[in-house]
């Protein structure tokens, strides 16, 4: 059955002349790149668990008395909770959503023959490719004239101009892989249209629907700018903005910034690396493959 | 087979055979844009309608919370004359051709490296990817931390290896700001382009490189001769894609500079964003990106003929 998924790259063959000519300077790019990256990590890590003394007064590069007091600081000070909350309800509505939509929307665009397909998914793969750093001054009318002002809801509803196009490209580049005759076969048998995609085209194409929604659970997870205008009330926050909005002059606040930043990140870590495969190959399929 | 297959494997542009005999709702055109109804319904109210009123807007002068006059071309006429418009634009198109420059190496580096098999490659695979999973916030948060002038550990670290005596102010002075904004982002993105090239790697037949071999290509030859040129369409769509990201990226001066020190890093999105929403003068701001837009577009069209290609 997976064999119609989008083919995980298969593990390359190592060239055994070229990689012991290189071998030396290839250790130090590695090592070169795994320092850039890690650096910077560390800080975070390192800060979090750090109390307010060892962070300002005392600097030490590794923890001497790690401590949780930052990360407690966060959660019931600045009723982090809340705003996280708040970034389950929206991010989870629009995955719901949106995977919803764009499966219906891919299944026609890929394979009903009807006018104006092709056209559908221009403009599909069009306003996925434009950014909302252009719409989002109309879009804040948008929401005003809707009367969503300073709602959840007019996050979730314009998270859709962002998820849809990327979920229904993503789709489409899945369905496009796997062979038609398999849906005719079960018409055959009796099934409808609706019926084939759902009991035959949708169960091969799993790995592309986990790879949509986890690419759209993190992208509603991860929006910044739609929140910033939207949303002026702190309780209706969410992670990203609270976080943001923690940062106030020169006020000891980095240890809870950075303990809230390792707990916006965790949601979305965890998720990356528990479907690894799904996501590569999505990311194969979608954004780069075509 | 017609009858039956209710036209699934039709080439394109050929009528569903037997259209007429169908029940309504089995026609391919009528299920068609039935199921793609809920979409284009957003589609309508969430580009069509905030597209018109932006370039509506643009010619009025709107502000929050007051009714709009038109006033023509005033808004373009006031908007280009400003200084800070050109410096914006300037330090936009700066920030995406270095920051772009710079993920390209290093991501062209992490895959070369990935590429090849040693012990804890797919750990390494997974770990280097981290920037590029963190959410962007995260991103730009950590490095504000990282880099800040009196507690961070950037400066403790290069002041103890003996690099520096005096702290150094990465974001805060005129002549570091760009160059730190950029390293921050070239940090958090990189990795795409590292993935994106070694996918593209894997795809490149190790016959080809054998025959080069054989042929006594040096590793340089090689490279140039068969893993570019492999790697072509990758290459071009990853660059576009970034091209278009990175020029519109708002996160990373918003959070790490807020466009200053003396607008040294100030971008045309953070310039828009202080325009629109914090002095409140929508029609201005809606003029910024109606000029952005036309340009911007010819390079999505151009892209997505490319991401096509293979349709």
């Amino acid at each position: 059955m997976s064999s119609f998924a989008p083919a995980v790259a298969p593990r390359p063959r190592p060239l055994r002349l070229q990689q012991r000519l290189a071998f030396a300077p290839a250790a130090l790019v590695v090592a070169a790149l795994t320092l850039f990256v890690s650096l910077p990590l560390y800080s975070m890590v390192a800060t979090a668990f750090k109390t307010d003394k060892e962070i300002y007064d005392d600097f030490s590069y590794i923890p001497r008395q790690p401590t949780l007091i930052q990360f407690e600081r966060v959660i019931v000070g600045d009723r982090f909770f809340v705003n996280i909350q708040n970034s389950v309800i929206v991010a989870t509505t629009t995955t719901v959503v949106s995977v919803t939509m764009s499966v219906l929307a891919a299944f026609a665009v890929v394979r009903l023959r009807f006018y104006g397909r092709v056209w559908i998914a221009r403009l599909i793969l069009f306003k996925y490719l434009l950014p909302t750093t252009l719409i989002y001054i109309p879009l804040f009318l948008v929401v005003n004239g809707l009367g969503l002002a300073n709602t959840l809801q007019s996050l979730i509803f314009t998270y859709l101009s962002f998820s849809i196009p990327f979920a229904t490209w993503l789709l489409m580049g899945y369905f496009r892989g796997i062979p038609a005759e398999l849906e005719e076969q079960a018409m055959i048998d009796g099934c409808s249209r609706i019926g084939a995609m759902l009991r035959v085209l949708l169960p091969i194409a799993a790995p592309g629907v986990v790879a949509a929604a986890i690419f759209t659970f993190t992208g509603a997870w991860n929006e910044f700018l739609l929140a910033l205008v939207f949303i002026n009330r702190p309780a209706l926050q969410t992670v990203p903005v609270k976080l943001s909005s923690m940062i106030v002059g020169d006020q000891y606040v980095w240890g809870s910034i950075m303990a809230g930043a390792i707990l916006a990140s965790l949601p979305v870590v965890v998720l990356y690396f528990l479907a690894q495969r799904f996501v590569v190959s999505g990311l194969a399929a979608g954004a780069v493959k075509g | 087979m017609a009858t039956y297959s209710h036209g699934v494997s039709a080439p394109i542009g050929r009528r569903p055979a037997a259209r007429s005999r169908r029940p309504f709702l089995q026609r391919e055109g009528v299920l068609g844009w039935l199921l793609l109804s809920p979409v284009l319904l957003v589609m309508l109210v969430l580009v069509v309608w905030p597209f018109s009123t932006a370039i509506w807007m643009s010619f009025t002068d709107k502000s929050i919370g007051r009714e709009a006059n038109w006033v023509g071309l005033a808004n373009f006429s006031q908007v280009l004359s400003s200084p800070r418009f050109g410096r914006a634009i300037q330090n936009s198109l700066v920030f995406t051709v270095v920051a772009i420059f710079l993920k390209f190496v290093l991501g062209m580096a992490m895959a070369l490296v990935l590429n090849k098999a040693f012990f804890g490659r797919n750990f390494l695979r997974a770990y280097l990817l981290v920037p590029w999973v963190l959410p962007g916030f995260v991103a730009y948060m950590i490095w504000r931390w990282f880099l800040d002038p009196l507690q961070g550990v950037l400066n403790y670290a290069l002041t103890d290896i003996g690099l520096i005596t005096l702290p150094l102010e990465f974001l805060s002075s005129p002549a570091s700001a760009m160059p730190s904004v950029i390293l921050a982002h070239v940090w958090r993105s990189f990795p795409f382009f590292g993935v994106a090239f070694l996918a593209g790697l894997q795809n490149i037949p190790a016959e080809q490189y054998e025959a080069a071999a054989v042929d006594g290509a040096n590793g340089w030859q090689k490279f140039l001769f068969i893993t570019i040129p492999g790697l072509r369409h990758v290459i071009l769509v990853v660059l576009m894609l970034a091209t278009i990201w990175t020029f519109n990226a708002f996160e990373p001066v918003y959070l790490l500079t807020g466009g200053g020190p003396a607008d040294s890093t100030l971008v045309y999105t953070v310039l828009a964003y202080e325009m629109g929403i914090v002095n409140m003068r929508l029609g201005e701001a809606s003029a910024v990106p109606v000029m952005i837009l036309p340009l911007l577009g010819m390079f999505i069209v151009a892209l997505s003929g490319l991401m096509n290609r293979d349709e």
